[in-house]
């Protein structure tokens, strides 16, 4: 079996990914040398320390309350478990059996 | 154990590449999926097998990508693909600069290799570990992650539809739930009360006014600016310093570490 399309490359279109992943690497890249060039100690290295939690928290919180109450309570029971099992595989497995159920007995 | 320890600080160690990918194992079932959904997709756009692969692993940011895609015409949109690639990968500029303690201390070459294959997942999982200060650990989660992405996409385009529908397994629940599980082992103690709040209203602010993924930027600048605002002197806990982070401001944090095990 041979798969033909796997090296059909366009000139635009391989330019076009080059120009995504060069946007994307830059900006990983850039900010972490950005924070390299942040003090150490003090404000900066306090707000960097926060930074983590508050990305995470801004992926997450818009997309559970969009998925209403079954999304809310998917998100409870997921911060719930990982806080009592400390485990990542039971967190997201509990959370995603709630909304499974609930969006099977209840729908969406 | 026939070969001799690798030191504690190399680059990017075997045994740490590989607790990595391990610690990325549960992202595997929603991972593949939506790789899959990608790479069919793909085929209703117009992408060649070979040219997704090649975005998958050279620019290997789910949401973009899907954008990207979405938007790709027989005329490609150059101009409005990269712009909008941009816009929803500007929260990479804070993913990077929250890695400095995982990159503390390493050549420039390092950060340079360490930076490509960072995702969204892989650095969550990353950041809730005891010891931070492993670009192996980050790279591992990102080969996983690369690898069963590509290996989603192909049998989406392969098969070209008949694959299950995320929402059905609530596999597009999968994403919000690994995220707000790893949230929690962010938690430092009660000083980031204050920025994690702000960071929800500001995010569900931005969810509601502001188009796309604006709504982590959002977000995260209303956490940055009340974590900067509620700074005091006082409350600098132990710095960091030397070339692998202490564990000690994390000692009640991080049990998921695999570190445990050695």
């Amino acid at each position: 079996m041979t798969f033909p399309d796997l090296t059909h490359f366009e000139l635009e279109a391989v330019l076009t990914i080059l120009g995504m992943a060069a946007v994307t690497y830059s900006m990983r890249l850039g900010g972490l040398i950005m924070a390299d060039r942040l003090p150490q100690t003090g404000r900066w290295a306090h707000v960097l320390e926060r930074l983590p939690g508050a990305v995470l928290i801004s992926v997450w919180v818009p997309s559970a309350l969009s998925a209403g109450p079954i999304g809310i309570a998917g998100a409870a029971t997921t911060v719930i478990t990982m806080i009592i099992s400390r485990n990542l595989f039971a967190a997201m497995i509990a959370g995603m059996v709630l909304v499974a159920v609930g969006r099977y007995f209840i729908g969406n | 154990m026939s070969r001799p320890e690798p030191a504690p600080n190399r680059h990017f160690d075997t045994d740490a590449i590989r607790r990595g990918a391990i610690a990325c194992l549960p992202l595997l079932p929603s991972t593949m999926i939506f790789g899959a959904v990608l790479g069919v997709l793909a085929t209703q756009r117009g992408l060649s097998l070979g040219e997704l692969l090649f975005m998958s692993l050279t620019v290997f940011a789910g949401s973009a990508q899907f954008v990207s895609v979405d938007l790709w015409r027989e005329t490609i949109p150059v101009a409005t693909i990269i712009i909008a690639t941009a816009v929803i990968n500007l929260r990479y500029v804070l993913i990077g600069a929250s890695l400095r303690p995982v990159f503390r201390g390493r050549p420039l070459w390092v950060k340079i290799c360490g930076m490509h294959m960072v995702a969204d997942e892989n650095w969550a999982v990353t950041m809730t570990q005891k010891n931070l200060a492993n670009p192996g650990f980050l790279l591992g989660g990102g080969i996983f992650l690369g690898i069963v992405w590509a290996i989603g996409n192909t049998a989406g385009y392969l098969l070209g539809g008949g694959i299950p529908d995320p929402n059905v397994y609530a596999l597009d629940f999968a994403f919000t739930a690994v995220f707000a599980a790893l949230t929690v082992g962010t938690w430092k103690g009660k000083i980031d009360l204050l920025p994690w709040t702000a960071a929800a209203i500001g995010s569900l602010i931005g969810h509601y006014t502001l188009p796309g993924t604006w709504s982590i930027l959002a977000g995260a600048g209303a956490g940055v600016i009340v974590a900067a605002l509620t700074w005091r002197k006082d409350i600098d806990g132990p710095s960091p310093k030397g070339e692998i982070a202490p564990d000690g401001f994390s000692a009640t944090e991080g049990n998921y570490s695999t570190e445990a095990g050695k």
